[in-house]
């Protein structure tokens, strides 16, 4: 819609028919434009929208009919003043009235004067809010984001009370302009970390986007890695949580799911749960999800690596568990692991697509009985089940769900390496891994901080979590504008025994 | 050429970070076999010769870091030029150059020949040479940044295999060491020096030094590297000593996998493999390091671009790799390695000293005749 330059010139006053003309023409084929035009005291007034856009109530009732009953003959100065709507404006341009009308804006203009009216009428249509699908919580808020960016920024403005708050407004895609919002508050986060990210938009050169995810894949580091480099969440709880760190957050039109960057590797294993609940049980589960990262990657590997190259590595007792319970498969292990893997990557792809009744009885035919109808018929062994149950299991801890699918798929260049190298091969993917994840940023931000670069405050955000009188620095590998978030003295106060 | 270095303020680390690059640089592959190296020269008395290098290379850091001080932000191969003339000052330079390639391939081919020991003794050479370099390659595109970030994190990543030192130290045998002093004071000294290839690497301070952010405490930094590399040789052989007895420990190559393969628990037996792969991991900084020295040590003689040499010296090494699998054949790289890195590291830096002072003084006295004239 944005191709002449001729579009942006002051096109009023001009003649009511001579407008329609070039609306018409504009609107080729679209019988949807309603262009209406009254006499009403010798003068003559247009009012014009998109019909199933716009509130036509609204229209009716305070426009219309306050425009027909009025005694005087209109003008805009008047029409201003007396017309009970909102958000009112004076339009001079083509371009503005054509943008006008697709965000569903009512136009008036009276014949011979310099400018339109336009009035924020939009009729949207959207769904109530609900919990998140993607991600859940056991304890705290369970809202999850919608596709409508007005409830989104809404319910981020009740979250988030503060007058720093910002949500700058951007607009992405040439052909089919998207409302991008970029979150953030402005006393709290990075100046140079919202500098990138407001270049990052505005430098973009695409047609449309289709999504968040889309606009994310645009806007990260490395297009090319495995490993998403912002995070994606549902939850506004965590949206908030992120912002109110110093972080930045990106909403798109007709999205539920919202971006935040800079995003470390560790920020991924990270749950706001882990601050709802008591410090030790938190860290425990932060720990956990760790080792589940790690168990995920490396145990079908191992498995591999041992039964094709080193059983010299396990004790003879578990040994002749293993190698009895493999004595009837025919197959090599990579191959035997290879085949439950995908057995499993199909259980989870049917159960995500099919509708979640039917999803659950394909779990549980595709998890007890091919299983063990597998064991039986002697195609895998009964460990190899566990193992590979294990690892699947693992991978469905992370909080996100992006990196879930991440993990999910490393494991199979390491099942390759351990097929062919055994644990050197482990330990080589692994390195590999490390170096990878070394070199990743996220809006320029070192992917693996606090690690690398060390920041010894950071770690107890990280790694555990510490109670709150530990808490009261940011996150400081973001570098955000104000560290400290409650003086050190009043969190902690020292006292003696019988005090 | 330029005799400070010009870089941008973001390839800069903190001294923090040199503790990690001269320690993951110091302990290789040399470190596996230093027992049975120190023991064959000084038997029991090994240990000593361990301290008596330490305090050997306390000094030559001191120099280097006087040395570098003199200058605002060199490094040796700037000093070289400096002192020595443009000419000399590259050959010199070269020779660095020449001497990092063949300790870069002789740790590549030692490990390989760990690997085919240990695991797989009918793998072929360029699998996992091939492997390692275009991990090398992967890694030091990425610049100095990323190096030091190798070689901070597998440092971590490595030093759990220490507590299998445990085992072997619980049967251990003091008896081992009696009576003290038993080997006279030169086999104590060539003990010391044959501890040189391991103890190597510590050169890397004259050329990162530029790079490094809060250079007053680069001193500090180093000497605990050394010290920590020094302690680690220092259990390593005091273990191998104390629990093999003579025969045993002389005729093992490698007497520090021994000793680390040791312990077992229920769900796992033959740590030696685990080691021999967790090993990569010591490695790979090495690798990384050196390889990052090579280029860099080429863009500074010669402006070549840093991508053209390490594809290049990778290519070089995966031919030498392939070529290079006799054992005494690879003994002899690392005896090569051994014989430059003496000269380079132990013995240059206090040559270099004079020449810095005399330096000094003429530029001190020109700087007074200006003054004076002014």
């Amino acid at each position: 819609m944005r191709r002449s330059g001729s579009n942006d010139k002051n096109i009023f006053p001009m003649k009511i028919e001579e407008l329609e003309k070039l609306l018409q023409n504009r609107f080729e084929n679209n019988p949807d434009l309603s262009f209406t035009v009254y006499d009403h005291e010798n003068k003559k007034i247009a009012v014009f929208f998109i019909s199933y856009i716009v509130e036509t109530q609204w229209v009716h009732e305070s426009l219309v009919k306050t425009l027909l009953e009025g005694n005087e003959p209109w003008t805009n100065k008047a029409i201003l003043n007396n017309i009970p709507l909102a958000a009112a404006a004076k339009k001079t341009k083509l371009q503005e009235l054509l943008d006008g009308l697709l965000i569903g804006k009512v136009f008036v203009y009276i014949e011979g004067e310099d400018a339109a009216l336009s009035y924020l009428l939009l009729k949207k249509e959207k769904r109530s809010l609900g919990q998140a699908e993607t991600e859940s919580l056991v304890l705290g808020p369970k809202v999850g984001f919608t596709e409508s960016l007005i409830t989104n920024l809404n319910m981020i403005r009740w979250n988030i009370r503060s007058e720093n708050l910002v949500m700058e407004k951007y607009t992405v895609g040439k052909q089919e302009p998207r409302e991008v919002r970029l979150v953030y508050i402005k006393s709290v986060a990075n100046t140079s970390d919202i500098n990138t990210m407001r270049q990052r938009l505005t430098e973009l050169d695409i047609d449309n986007v289709d999504d968040s995810s889309v606009l994310m894949q645009y806007l990260e580091d490395s297009s090319r890695s495995i490993f998403p480099q912002f995070l994606s969440t549902e939850l506004p709880d965590r949206f908030c949580y992120s912002i109110s760190r110093g972080r930045i957050g990106v909403l798109v039109e007709n999205s539920p799911t919202s971006i935040i960057a800079p995003s470390t590797f560790f920020s991924f294993f990270e749950s706001t749960e882990d601050l709802y609940m008591r410090w030790n049980v938190g860290s425990f589960l932060r720990i956990l999800r760790y080792l589940s990262f790690l168990l995920s990657t490396l145990l079908t590997p191992i498995y591999v690596s041992v039964v094709t190259f080193h059983y010299e590595i396990i004790p003879t007792s578990l040994l002749v568990n293993l190698g009895q319970s493999r004595a009837a498969v025919p197959f090599p292990p990579i191959l035997e692991v290879l085949i439950l893997e995908l057995l499993i990557e199909l259980l989870r792809e049917s159960g995500a697509r099919l509708p979640t009744k039917v999803g659950q009885t394909i779990g549980i035919v595709g998890g007890v009985v091919i299983g063990t109808a597998a064991v039986e018929a002697g195609i895998t062994s009964n460990v190899l089940l566990i193992v590979v149950a294990l690892s699947a299991l693992a991978s469905f801890t992370a909080p996100n769900y992006l990196m879930g699918t991440t993990v999910r798929l490393i494991r199979f260049p390491m099942i390759f390496l351990a097929g062919t190298l055994g644990i050197v091969g482990i330990v080589y993917g692994m390195s590999f891994l490390v170096v990878h994840l070394l070199k990743l940023t996220s809006i320029g931000r070192p992917y693996l901080a606090p690690i690398y670069p060390f920041r010894w405050e950071d770690l107890n955000k990280v790694i555990f979590r510490l109670p709150n009188d530990f808490q009261n620095k940011r996150f400081i590998s973001y570098r955000p504008k104000k560290a400290i978030r409650y003086s050190k003295k009043d969190a902690r106060k020292r006292r003696d025994i019988d005090e | 050429m330029e005799i400070n270095v010009k870089k941008k303020p973001d390839l800069e680390f903190r001294a923090f970070y040199v503790f990690f690059l001269i320690a993951s640089i110091q302990i290789g592959v040399g470190i596996l076999g230093v027992p049975r190296i120190v023991y064959l020269e000084a038997e029991h008395d090994g240990w000593i010769s361990i301290l008596l290098s330490y305090f050997y290379i306390v000094l030559v850091v001191w120099t280097m870091v006087y040395i570098l001080r003199q200058y605002k932000n060199a490094d040796i191969l700037g000093i070289q030029v400096d002192l020595f003339g443009k000419w000399i000052g590259k050959i010199l330079g070269t020779i660095y150059l020449i001497y990092f390639t063949i300790g870069l391939l002789s740790i590549l081919i030692t490990y390989i020949e760990v690997v085919k020991v240990y695991i797989f003794p009918d793998m072929d050479n360029y699998i996992l040479g091939g492997l390692l370099l275009i991990l090398a390659i992967y890694t030091v595109l990425g610049g100095i940044r990323i190096v030091v970030g190798v070689s901070f994190i597998f440092f971590f990543l490595t030093q759990w295999v220490h507590f299998l030192v445990i085992q072997p130290i619980l049967n251990f045998d003091i008896l081992h060491f009696q009576p003290v002093l038993k080997a006279s004071f030169n086999e104590i000294v060539s003990g010391a020096k044959s501890t040189s290839y391991t103890m190597m690497g510590f050169e890397l301070l004259f050329f990162i030094y530029p790079f490094i952010q809060n250079k007053q405490k680069t001193n500090k930094a180093t000497q605990t590297a050394i010290g920590f590399s020094t302690a680690k040789t220092l259990v390593l052989t005091v273990v191998a000593v104390g629990y093999f007895s003579a025969s045993q420990l002389t005729r093992r190559e490698w007497p520090v996998l021994d000793l680390y393969k040791l312990q077992t628990f229920s769900f796992l037996e033959r740590f030696d493999y685990v080691i021999v792969a967790e090993w990569m991991m010591v490695v790979i900084p090495n690798i990384v390091i050196l390889m990052w020295l090579i280029t860099y040590s080429a863009k500074r003689l010669f402006q070549i671009s840093q991508k053209t040499t390490l594809y290049i010296i990778a290519i070089i090494l995966f031919i030498c790799t392939i070529l290079i699998s006799d054992h005494f054949f690879i003994q002899k790289i690392i005896d090569l390695s051994s014989a430059i890195g003496f000269w380079i590291v132990y013995v240059y830096p206090f040559l270099l000293l004079p020449w810095v002072w005399i330096k000094n003084r003429s530029r001190k006295r020109k700087g007074n005749e200006k003054h004076a004239k002014a």
